[in-house]
């Protein structure tokens, strides 16, 4: 078994080699065929032909750390399912209500985080609720 | 500063590589995804199904100057744009070509005279390889274009020592 | 690889004089090279495929002035790469910029290392293959998030952001459905499973336990698809607004490596369809018959699932970031739970039977 995981091994290592080694020939060949001005221009960011305004560490949607959360969860739990697959055919009956107990549980918890409309994207505020609320009576209202 | 350019004596090898690298060059220019008026508009039409600019390996428009090898600057170019121009110019890395399509890149075209927001041609900003003339050019035009592009980019010398480099030492 | 290395010893003496090691190294270092150049030859033939296969959806022809419909169009586009400026910003975090493309392509193609051409044509028959395969094509979620943050680019930090919050999202989805090929074969071995759907198409898992096999084979694809970043779920470099996603600011060779990554990822879904669902190197009918095709056949469905990517990738519209969202927590993720149930009460009832 260790034979095989140091082919592995030995696998990427030639991925890595390959690859620097291209990288390394392709940046002489472009410096030895090409011109290379250099200007400051040249090495801004790009930013559709504007000059980058302000840090680019922006705030993000904290939706993102919540999905980076949930998916934990529940990769643990894939990773706890693969063995018991394995193993499932000696195992028969037991293993299914042992397993099924356990996604059960991992279920309700999904089951919470949906309620809790964690998983839409957009989420829309009470604030924008009651003015759409609000728009609409409106317009009820000129409507009559 | 081209550190290998003209270096070589032409003979049979330097010329073929000069030949093959430049083949690889000309047959696969990437646009860049820039589209400035209604020229635009039959540059789209060029990439599209009649026309189709990919038969010529120029149908990968890239969004980023990064990854483009040539800019078509397509349409008007008001003072404004001309300095965004430049920089989106200046991002593209070696080498890269710019094709001029219609006469408002080309001269300031209908707005030369009392246009006076408009750029009096796109080679005050960029250097210009091939100019495509029309009001807006046709899109076999701009194919045509493309093709004296490839045209120039063949006769480029890489390695080898072309009759102009000999006849300018 | 170890039994190989020991036949051609027995069989040509002259190969006692080295030592034992030294072979099994040389051994491993030219399967490497091979599969390596394997790949990279056909990244370029999906290349030009995707560009003949957008081209004739959309009535024209794609590249045709190079060789003989446009055969050399790939080989022309890696030369220019090749030779074009390789630029790095001057805010860019250096180091980090440079690993990015490294990971990614490490983690696209150290998956084919367990990858079975045919039954003896395998690098390394893992134990744990397909774990390993899951493990390893994550790290291409560290790459690109390093990308995005390294290129100090608003766009690519979008690009990168979306991209990680897409590709963990979908990997929950991927992982319960490959649970329905697992628990039939009571293996994690590629070879293993493969073994295990011998005997026709009948056999084969996407056909086993109806209809939850067909339905953890869809499930897989419809989320692979997402984690390789094809078109219906191609938020993170859609290019009408993100402009390239998080390669924006690489060029040259280094943006070819995300390229070549991009579509070895492609045909690694593809052998793991085949591989788990559509009976790997085995011909549909009679196998026996046909065993000296298996590695063709093996790469053929390979392909024709590529090309059904291709196919999906020009006829779908691109989705939003919520029904992205959607699709995978609230549609594939319960559904992937059935099939593991359904599997396993299957099984269960087959056994007792």
């Amino acid at each position: 078994m260790l034979f095989d995981y140091v082919n592995v091994l030995v696998f990427m290592t030639v991925g890595v080699l390959f690859l620097v080694g291209s990288l390394l020939a392709a940046r002489l060949a472009s410096r030895l065929l090409h011109s290379r001005i250099h200007n400051l221009d040249k090495l801004t960011n790009y930013e559709c032909g504007e000059r980058p305004i302000g840090g680019t560490a922006i705030q993000f949607n904290i939706r993102f750390y919540v999905i980076a959360l949930i998916f934990v969860i529940f990769e643990v739990e894939v990773v706890f399912l693969y063995p018991w697959a394995v193993v499932f055919k000696d195992l028969g009956f037991f293993a299914f209500v042992e397993m099924s107990i356990f996604i059960l549980i991992l279920l309700v918890g999904l089951a919470y985080v949906w309620c809790k409309g964690d998983l839409e994207w957009v989420k829309p505020s009470e604030i924008s609720l009651a003015r759409e609320r609000s728009s609409q009576e409106h317009g009820e209202i000129l409507h009559r | 500063m081209k550190l290998l350019e003209s270096t070589f004596r032409d003979n049979i090898l330097i010329t073929r590589v000069d030949y093959f690298l430049n083949w690889a060059r000309l047959s696969s220019l990437w646009p860049m995804l820039f589209g400035l008026a209604c020229c635009a508009i039959e540059m789209m039409a060029t990439g599209a199904a009649r026309y189709d600019l990919d038969r010529f390996g120029a149908g990968v428009f890239r969004g980023t100057p990064r990854q483009s090898d040539l800019m078509i600057v397509a349409g008007t170019v008001t003072i404004k744009m001309s300095s965004r121009l430049k920089l989106l110019y200046e991002q593209m890395p070696e080498p890269k070509y710019v094709i001029s399509m219609g006469s408002c890149a080309t001269s300031g075209g209908p707005y030369w005279q009392h246009g006076y927001h408009v750029l009096k041609g796109v080679d005050l900003v960029v250097p210009v390889d091939v100019y495509v003339p029309g009001c807006p050019p046709r899109p076999e035009s701009l194919i045509e274009g493309v093709l004296k592009l490839q045209e120039k980019i063949r006769n480029e010398r890489l390695l080898a020592r072309g009759i102009s480099s000999v006849m300018a030492s | 690889m170890r039994n190989f290395v020991d036949q051609l010893v027995n069989n040509y003496e002259f190969l006692e004089t080295f030592p034992r090691p030294l072979l099994y190294l040389i051994a491993m270092v030219a399967a490497s090279a091979i599969i390596l150049g394997f790949i990279a030859i056909l990244v370029m033939f999906f290349v030009w495929l995707e560009r003949k296969v957008a081209g004739h959806m959309q009535d024209r022809y794609g590249p045709m002035e190079v060789g003989r419909h446009g055969w050399l169009q790939s080989i022309a586009d890696g030369i220019k790469l090749f030779l074009k400026e390789d630029i790095i910003p001057a805010l860019a975090d250096k180091p980090l910029f440079v690993i990015a493309p490294i990971i990614v392509f490490v983690g696209a193609f150290s998956a084919f290392v367990v990858v079975p051409f045919s039954e003896n044509l395998i690098v390394a028959d893992l134990n744990i293959g397909i774990f390993y395969i899951l493990a390893v094509s994550s790290l291409t979620v560290i790459g690109i998030i390093m990308a995005g943050w390294s290129s100090n680019n608003k766009w690519a930090l979008y690009g990168a952001m979306r991209s990680a919050a897409q590709i963990i999202s979908y990997e929950i989805p991927v992982g319960i459905a490959l649970l329905a090929a697992v628990l039939p074969a009571g293996s994690l071995s590629m070879r293993d499973i493969v073994l295990a759907q011998s005997g026709g198409f009948w056999n084969w898992f996407i056909f086993r336990n109806p209809p939850f096999g067909f339905v953890a084979c869809i499930i897989y694809f419809v989320a692979a698809l997402a984690e390789v970043n094809r078109t219906p779920f191609d938020i993170p470099e859609a290019e009408s607004e993100l402009v390239a996603g998080y390669h924006t600011e690489y060029s040259g060779m280094r943006f070819a490596f995300f390229f070549l990554a991009e579509y070895a990822n492609m045909f690694l879904v593809g052998t793991i369809v085949t591989t788990l669902f559509l009976g790997g190197w085995e011909f549909p009918i009679f196998p026996s018959a046909f065993a000296f095709l298996n590695p063709i056949i093996f790469v053929l469905k390979g392909i024709a699932l590529v090309f059904v990517m291709m196919w999906l990738r020009w006829t779908l519209p691109r989705l939003r970031v919520d029904q992205l969202m959607y699709v995978s927590w609230k549609v594939l993720l319960p559904f992937a739970f059935a099939c593991l149930f359904g599997v396993s009460a299957w099984m269960l009832l087959l056994h007792s039977a």
